[in-house]
């Protein structure tokens, strides 16, 4: 018989090992650079944050270290991408001719030209 | 005239290769891989596996090679390192004046500066413990010093303009070399044997105080290798201009 927190603990494992095939799928599929951020961030984050927590639950003694990874990559991860994305943008990588929308060129605009919207 | 032109500056070419490949066979084959090395009784593997905790101190057998049996090799893996960063360093002199000089870019934004000052010292703190605990767990001096340097470079990042001091990064390397070779010569004045562990008995095995002048050492690794990666990391950023 297996203990009910190590089913949770699976079943987390396995929703964050879901997240992070899709997130690397996304990183080959997507078209450009702030497309593959989003798999990238986004999905990659959740997928590993999940793992850690699922680990924790399964194996209790874990849980405090599982929490502190959990809340670095929450810290890390978002905000690198924030910077590669703004860096990518600010030095003239092009967006995909296929995207519809463009916010933080008016944001730009609004603010003077190379000023800076915060 | 092309095609025989051609085929007669291949035929040496062809014959070195045929040399070089079979000098290289003939000093590989007696090597003999795949086999089971390991269970052989005069394996130094063996020796390690069986005395590398009662011989260093150090319940990390992986810190009691680098640092204890092979540590005159690691002297020269830092000399490597050093060599490495001053030929970085030496061709971004070489660069041209405006390749040098630093384009200035919008500022970071908020997000990026207060993120990034939370994590830095916390990243500092991991790269201290793993240099502090080289010999009990997984880790050592250099990576302790290169988690150091990213630290360093996340500075950089999330403050473009910040004021390092490009002497103190170099004193605290060279003081760092230096007693890495001074602990050497410890074990020279003591036993004859240059990093010699004199001490190697001292605290209890599977403590922070533990393994004799293996922690001194990856100490001293730590810190040369943290200061030398970010010194690289600024050399790499230009002047400021």
């Amino acid at each position: 018989m297996i203990a009910i927190n190590e089913i949770i603990g699976m079943v987390l494992m396995a929703i964050g090992l879901l997240f992070q095939v899709l997130g690397a799928f996304g990183l080959i599929r997507l078209p450009d650079v702030y497309n593959r951020l989003q798999a990238a961030t986004k999905s990659i984050t959740l997928g590993a944050i999940s793992i850690a927590i699922g680990v924790g639950v399964a194996e209790p003694t874990l849980l405090p270290k599982a929490l502190i990874v959990a809340f670095f990559l929450l810290l890390t991860n978002p905000i690198i991408s924030h910077g590669i994305a703004r860096a990518a943008y600010r030095s003239g990588v092009p967006l995909w001719k296929g995207s519809v929308i463009d916010q933080y060129e008016k944001a730009l605009e609004r603010s003077g030209k190379g000023g800076d919207p915060q | 005239m092309m095609e025989r032109s051609t085929i007669q500056r291949s035929l040496p070419a062809l014959a070195i290769s045929i040399l070089i490949a079979g000098t290289l066979f003939l000093a590989f084959v007696e090597i003999g891989f795949g086999e089971n090395k390991v269970d052989s009784e005069d394996a130094v593997a063996n020796r390690y596996i069986a005395n590398g905790t009662t011989e260093t101190g150090s319940s990390n057998l992986v810190t009691s090679v680098v640092v204890n049996y092979r540590g005159f090799d690691t002297l020269g893996e830092v000399t490597v390192l050093f060599l490495a960063a001053t030929g970085v360093g030496a061709m971004i002199n070489l660069l041209p004046e405006d390749g040098k000089k630093r384009s200035k870019g919008p500022k970071p934004s908020l997000i990026m500066t207060q993120g990034g000052m939370l994590a830095i010292p916390v990243i500092a703190l991991f790269g201290t413990y793993v240099f502090l605990h080289g010999h009990l767990s997984p880790g050592g001096g250099f990576q302790g010093g290169v988690i150091i340097a990213t630290a360093f470079l996340l500075y950089l990042i999330a403050k473009p303009d910040a004021k390092t001091s490009h002497r103190t990064l170099s004193l605290s390397e060279s003081l760092a070399g230096l007693s890495f070779i001074g602990i050497g010569l410890i074990g020279l004045a003591v036993s004859g044997i240059f990093l010699d562990n004199v001490i190697e008995g001292f605290g209890v095995l599977g403590e922070l105080v533990s393994g004799g002048l293996l922690p001194l050492i990856y100490i001293a690794i730590g810190i040369k290798v943290g200061s030398e990666m970010s010194g690289l990391v600024e050399k790499m950023r230009g002047d400021a201009s």
